[in-house]
């Protein structure tokens, strides 16, 4: 496996870092909406979440600057339809990974209970419009539709790697892992 | 209150339990001062004492708070019921709602501003009784520098565990926030703003 066939190592860094962040910021916005009823808990839980989310869009921004500057390794052979609904997938994946801590943020801005965010208590999160409900409202609806999409689409992006990985036995999760192959 | 017949002799029930109601507010924790309260011989339990406060939101949990510092006295006619004064003080940056975090957000300039207003504070206007257990307290509470009359409803009653005589006060009332200048939230917040104070007063007497 030449360089050219692996992910460079920046992309690999920033994608399993915002996996990372991705499930944490997914669960901890699932279980701290659905399952915590201490109102101390939740405000901290809120600050948590909301750092984790601003930080997958500065993430996503730099991948998206890297993905321009940077070559990206060609796909694996597959039947066109599948190249395809890759594509279409990650496009969207990554749609989603500005979409929702922008909406996050937007939800943040706009809310009447406006909570100033301290991302990971270090630096003051901007919030660049005047709070208004209608599009607070708004902003939550498209941030939880989003969360829907983005768990969905998630779980169709791990699928694909397993699939790829032990079922069609190609390179596709090994050019983004650490060594040649994930899989002995 | 078979205990409060045993315990005042020379007083029929119903004044005593008169009387203790109007301490009811009067009667809050000095646990600041570390000094053991005492208004006419009566003294505040500072280990069953807490002063908080309710509010409900839409899309967040019902917060509960209360306050670890305040102050508070209290001046009972016993013959001249109106004529009795209770007043008492809340040190507005000891909120504490369980979390640093949440505390320093509830203590800043959208809500009780305590930087600008340390303190809340209570002062009686009237009290009347509304039966042998239960009183209504009117009085002036100062929020934000903006001072408006607030009612609270009080129910004793006595604890026979306790030696001596030990009564204890229940005190609740709702205030709306926005007439305090407190507006922030709405309408996700609810305007209504609920107050409890739970205080034990004791006399060896």
């Amino acid at each position: 496996m030449n360089k050219g066939d692996v992910w460079p190592l920046s992309l690999r860094l920033v994608h399993w870092a915002t996996a990372a962040l991705v499930f944490a910021a997914l669960g901890l916005g699932t279980y701290m909406v659905q399952l915590v009823h201490d109102p101390a808990e939740r405000f901290e839980l809120t600050q948590t979440h909301k750092s984790i989310g601003i930080t997958v869009l500065a993430l996503t921004v730099v991948r998206l600057c890297l993905r321009i500057l940077t070559n990206a390794p060609k796909p694996e052979p597959a039947a066109p339809l599948v190249l395809l609904a890759a594509k279409l997938a990650h496009v969207f994946l990554y749609a989603l990974l500005l979409l929702m801590p922008l909406s996050g943020w937007l939800m943040a801005t706009t809310t009447p209970v406006r909570v100033p965010t301290f991302v990971f208590g270090l630096v003051e999160l901007p919030y660049p419009l005047s709070p208004d409900l209608t599009t607070y409202r708004i902003a939550h609806t498209i941030h939880v539709v989003s969360a829907i999409f983005l768990a969905s689409l998630v779980v169709l992006h791990v699928a694909a790697a397993i699939i790829h990985a032990f079922l069609w036995q190609d390179r596709t999760l090994a050019r983004v892992w650490w060594r040649r192959s994930p899989v002995a | 209150m078979a205990q409060s017949s045993q315990i005042m002799p020379a007083r029929n029930v119903r004044t005593f339990r008169w009387l203790v109601t109007v301490c009811a507010l009067a009667l809050l924790p000095f646990a600041d001062t570390g000094e053991a309260t005492a208004a006419q011989g009566w003294r505040i339990d500072e280990a069953h004492t807490w002063i908080g406060f309710k509010i409900d939101a839409v899309g967040f949990p019902t917060t509960r708070g209360h306050f670890n510092h305040y102050s508070g006295k209290v001046l009972i006619d016993f013959d001249r019921p109106a004529k009795s004064f209770t007043s008492f003080t809340v040190d507005s940056t000891s909120v504490d709602l369980g979390s640093q975090a949440f505390n320093d957000f509830v203590k800043s300039s959208p809500l009780l501003n305590a930087e600008k207003y340390p303190t809340l504070s209570f002062i009686s206007t009237q009290v009347e009784k509304l039966d042998s257990r239960t009183a209504r307290v009117t009085g002036n509470l100062t929020m934000l520098g903006v001072t408006k009359p607030i009612v609270l409803t009080v129910n004793v009653d006595a604890d026979p565990s306790a030696k001596g005589r030990t009564v204890a006060f229940v005190a609740t009332g709702t205030i709306t926030r926005s007439e305090f200048g407190m507006a922030f939230g709405a309408p996700l917040i609810d305007d209504a703003l609920e107050i409890t104070v739970k205080t034990r007063a004791l006399t060896d007497e």
